[in-house]
């Protein structure tokens, strides 16, 4: 049973419940009630009085007045807000998403207004978050109408440089700063804990990723890291939030030390992510692991099993072709994958990490080289040892049936070397190469090939 | 803080302004106020009327004297007109106790003291501001009505100069206003700012405090959510509308200047003149070779084009120009600027050199190791993109050093079309290094030093045995029978530890 905007507002207020609050000012209705914020709007004028009667008065709730204000402030902007959605669903003449994303705008900053006085409380705080998802959605909606994304605007006289490169995109990032007030809202709250602010940051945090994400300006992102850095003293620990805020924080953070090639750090959030992800939370795990299996590739040289991405068929076939190219050694074949893969990695941001995976394939293709070579001699009956000197030759030859050379291309000799070298700094292999003799000399007693068993 | 008064005492004092009129003009309002006095014009010019009128009842300068015939909301209006916290700044005493008189007079002679609501009824110096508010806003009407009021403290616009300074010019307000542009308008206005303050501070606490309240929602409210960025935006917004100017400046070289107010068309130079300009430019690059003299004429080059609106090959072929220059002399801060420039211009199909650019860009972001940036890149690139040979040359040098393939990048780094090589000398020391220490883990005991020179690029075996000296101790090159030999197993460490040197992440002037 849906209830209506104002009696979720009622409800939520005598329940102290800032979930159903802020159902109130959720301006999607539910299935069960399709015309819920048509029926808030004609039922009101946009009249001060009467919204504050309507409100208070008739529900006989008891606040202070200050806070009775705020609430009038906000529903009133909402009010109007819910009118511009009306109107475009009705299809009204002049209706736009740049008006409704103007008026939600002017609700979010009644809602900030509230709290930057303080007189909304903390357990307030989920209207913030709808407040501030829906600004998000609709400001992308309004950039999204803008007629010609074609003519790029002129920057204005006072620069130098002819284009301003940022305008399909204004009012996202004008949506980008309101947020980061909420954010410094929450972060800036001096309240003993148990009714601070505090709680909100990291989902306001999320929330500006998720912008500075969909604006291509990750590098912002690294500001609201910094300054939650610096106030951690005073912040709860992460458990202590709710796993809806930190498992998309946690992911966030792991994308950015991923975009930044710090791989180990990113597998150590990512991981997290992925441990505290709600187990039916389909599409989050698809989007974890999208970042978490190329870290891995990268950090520990393993590949992803059938059995965990079986789940995810997309996942499967983004990785799986290359996945079975760097098991075979098969560089041809990997090289192929990459480049019939190269636009969704690109659009993914994973394409330069997976790209290393190449120097797994070519370490497995050498490593076949190594297990070919058999045996030395055993001498006085101990177990026979693999042969460890190996010509660069031999390494040259693998090098023309993985690459699919045909017998006339020359294999240069000292790329193989260069290959070789590369594989021996980067720890896939053990062992040195003796330029004099041409020859590699491996480490004995299967660490030749360091977690391959060989 | 801007947002630290309470909503609801915003709202308050809106409303109060409503009815009181707001009590401070400083030029970017006046507009607003207008169309609020437009709106009550009638109640202003009520008591506006009976001004010429002579007073021909005599209460008295500064107490009106308790006759019992005065009701008593007269006499409580006649207080809150002398509370020092109902003053205006701006409107002297006399003029209140003028404007005082008539209304009590006209009251008297008509025999409606009982009838007004003086509780609600504006002060003298209110209405006297709103009739200058009215007056400046309608030249109309102050030509007559409001003469006697502007005339009337022209006596002693000295004393009150300081803190008006706008009337104390000849030339009427609104002109003054009309006159400046929106970016003049801009400079000002933390100066009016200011002096609102100063003023304040003749006034009591109580009516400081409201005024400053008031003013503190007015300002972010303009601009709400927008801040900073979009209130500053307003002006140069108002004046885009008026479109670009043309130039008529026929000087061919000009300095650059970084512009702080409108652009004036005496001083910028029309396309036609561009081109000449462009053309003399290019000369004395090749003459003289002064960078400093050439950066500074296309950059006032391209500040010309902007404030035109010129975007067509030619201003294409001026950032290229520019880049290449740049690149040259490895000025990276100003080459990036025109990149960057240049990459939404390629976009609109101008034509140029887009595969040149899209290379050096590729290259450049190896440099800065910008690995997002160079994500975006890629992003950029179309299939016909890489099909290039300048693009794919570009994208083979970033490939061959994700996967440390030295050998493949130093081959590449010897046969680099275009400029591309400007580009990679910055980052060519760093692979380098990078590939001694690679090569001193996996060689092993040591390698001739032919080979360090042929595998990394060196012209010849001294400048390669240099290299290695600057970067490690004269004991790990050794002579043996006339070749010179690295002995890998000491130098590893050394150049691990110069390679974490200079990878550190490069942070370039200008760079997105």
């Amino acid at each position: 049973m849906a209830a209506s905007i104002y009696e979720d507002f009622k409800q939520g207020h005598s329940l102290g419940s800032g979930d159903r609050l802020a159902a109130s000012l959720t301006p999607i209705a539910p299935a069960e009630y399709p015309d819920r914020l048509r029926a808030f709007y004609h039922s009101g004028s946009g009249d001060v009085p009467d919204l504050h009667r309507t409100l208070f008065r008739n529900h006989k709730l008891k606040l202070p007045k200050q806070e009775q204000a705020a609430w009038v402030d906000i529903y009133t902007a909402y009010w109007k807000a819910a009118g511009e959605l009306v109107k475009l669903d009705d299809g009204t003449e002049g209706a736009s998403w740049s008006k409704v994303f103007d008026a939600w705008k002017a609700t979010a900053n009644a809602l900030i207004r509230g709290y930057s006085t303080s007189s909304l409380q903390a357990w307030t705080l989920p209207c913030l978050y709808v407040i501030g998802k829906y600004l998000r959605l609709f400001a992308m909606r309004a950039d999204a109408e803008q007629p010609s994304q074609e003519s790029i605007g002129f920057n204005d006289d006072l620069q130098d440089d002819v284009v301003a490169d940022f305008e399909k995109s204004a009012k996202l990032e004008e949506a980008a700063r309101i947020m980061n007030r909420m954010f410094t809202l929450c972060l800036s709250d001096r309240a003993p804990i148990e009714d601070s602010r505090k709680w909100g940051i990291y989902s306001t945090t999320n929330l500006l990723f998720k912008t500075y994400f969909k604006l291509n300006s990750v590098g912002l992102s690294k500001n609201l890291l910094r300054a939650l850095n610096a106030s951690s003293a005073d912040t709860p620990e992460l458990e202590a939030f709710p796993k809806s805020h930190i498992v998309p924080f946690e992911y966030y953070v792991g994308v950015i030390h991923f975009l930044d090639e710090k791989y180990a750090e990113a597998e150590q959030h990512l991981t997290y992510a992925w441990k505290m992800c709600h187990r039916d939370a389909f599409k989050n795990k698809e989007l974890i692991l999208t970042y978490l299996v190329p870290c891995h590739i990268v950090t520990t040289h393993t590949l992803p099993s059938k059995g965990l991405l079986a789940p995810f068929p997309r996942l499967e076939k983004l990785f799986r072709p290359l996945c079975d190219c760097i098991r075979k050694g098969d560089l041809v074949g990997f090289d192929a994958a990459m480049s019939a893969g190269e636009e969704e990695f690109v659009k993914r941001r994973i394409y330069l990490p997976l790209e290393r995976g190449r120097d797994i394939a070519l370490r497995n293709l050498f490593r076949r080289v190594f297990i070919a070579g058999g045996f030395d001699e055993s001498k006085n009956g101990q177990p026979p040892i693999r042969r460890t000197r190996v010509p660069v030759a031999e390494f040259g030859a693998a090098m023309r049936i993985g690459t699919h050379a045909d017998t006339k291309s020359r294999i240069d000799m000292d790329e193989i070397e260069c290959l070789l070298s590369n594989l021996i700094y980067k720890g896939l292999m053990k062992g040195y190469i003796s330029r004099e003799r041409s020859m590699v000399v491996l480490s004995k007693g299967g660490t030749a090939f360091p977690g391959t068993g060989v | 803080m801007s947002s630290g008064i309470p909503p609801w005492r915003v709202t308050a004092s809106a409303t109060a302004t409503a009815t009181h009129y707001p009590t401070h003009a400083t030029p970017a309002f006046i507009p607003v106020q207008a169309r609020r006095s437009f709106a009550q014009n009638a109640q202003v010019s009520t008591p506006a009327a009976p001004v010429s009128n002579p007073a021909p009842s005599q209460p008295s300068d500064s107490q009106p004297r308790k006759k019992v015939d005065w009701p008593l909301p007269v006499r409580m209006y006649v207080q809150r007109c002398f509370a020092s916290e109902n003053q205006i700044s701006g409107v002297s005493r006399e003029e209140m106790e003028t404007k005082l008189k008539a209304v009590i007079t006209e009251a008297a002679d008509a025999d409606r003291l009982s009838e007004v609501d003086w509780d609600h009824l504006p002060l003298p110096q209110v209405m006297i501001q709103n009739e200058r508010i009215k007056s400046l806003t309608n030249p109309a009407v102050s030509a007559w009505g409001g003469a006697s009021i502007m005339a009337s403290p022209s006596n002693k616009r000295k004393s009150i100069e300081a803190s008006l300074p706008r009337e104390t010019d000849t030339s009427p307000p609104w002109r003054q206003t009309n006159h400046r542009n929106a970016f003049e308008d801009r400079v000002t206005y933390p100066k009016a700012d200011k002096r609102q303050k100063i003023d304040m501070k003749n006034l009591s606490k109580s009516k400081t405090n409201l005024e400053m309240r008031k003013k503190r929602f007015e300002d972010p409210r303009a601009g709400y959510g927008s801040s900073p960025a979009s209130s500053r935006g307003d002006s140069p917004a108002a004046d885009a509308h008026r479109g670009p100017i043309v130039g008529r400046c026929q000087n061919l070289e000009k300095n650059y200047f970084r512009l702080t107010s409108a652009p004036n068309p005496d001083t910028v130079r029309p396309l036609a003149v561009l081109e000449k300009t462009l053309d003399l430019l290019k000369k004395k690059w090749r003459k003289d070779n002064n960078y400093g003299y050439i950066c500074d004429q296309f950059k006032s080059l391209r500040q010309d084009l902007t404030v035109q609106h010129i975007r067509n090959e030619f201003t294409v072929s001026v950032y290229e120009i520019h880049a290449r220059i740049a690149l040259e002399k490895g000025d990276l801060g100003e080459y990036n600027q025109c990149q960057t420039q240049l990459r939404a211009l390629y976009r609109q199909q101008l034509g140029g050199h887009p595969t040149e650019f899209k290379a050096y860009r590729i290259l450049y972001f190896i440099h800065t190791r910008n690995w997002t940036a160079m994500n975006d890149a890629l992003a950029d690139l179309t299939a016909a993109d890489k099909r290039d040979p300048a693009v794919k040359h570009a994208l083979d040098v970033r490939s061959a050093l994700a996967l440390g393939n030295y050998h493949r990048f130093f081959q590449l780094y010897l046969d680099t079309p275009n400029m591309g090589a400007y580009l990679m000398d910055m980052f060519v020391d760093r692979e380098r290094l990078s590939a001694l220490a690679a090569i001193c883990k996996a060689y092993k005991p040591d390698v001739k030093i032919r080979f360090i020179t042929e595998e990394l690029g060196f012209e010849s075996d001294e400048q390669a045995a240099r290299f290695i000296l600057d970067h490690t101790s004269a004991d790990l090159l050794q002579e043996q029978g006339g070749l010179v030999k690295l002995l890998t197993g000491k130098a590893g460490q050394l150049f691990e530890v110069a390679r974490a040197e200079a990878h550190r992440v490069v942070d370039i002037k200008g760079q997105i």
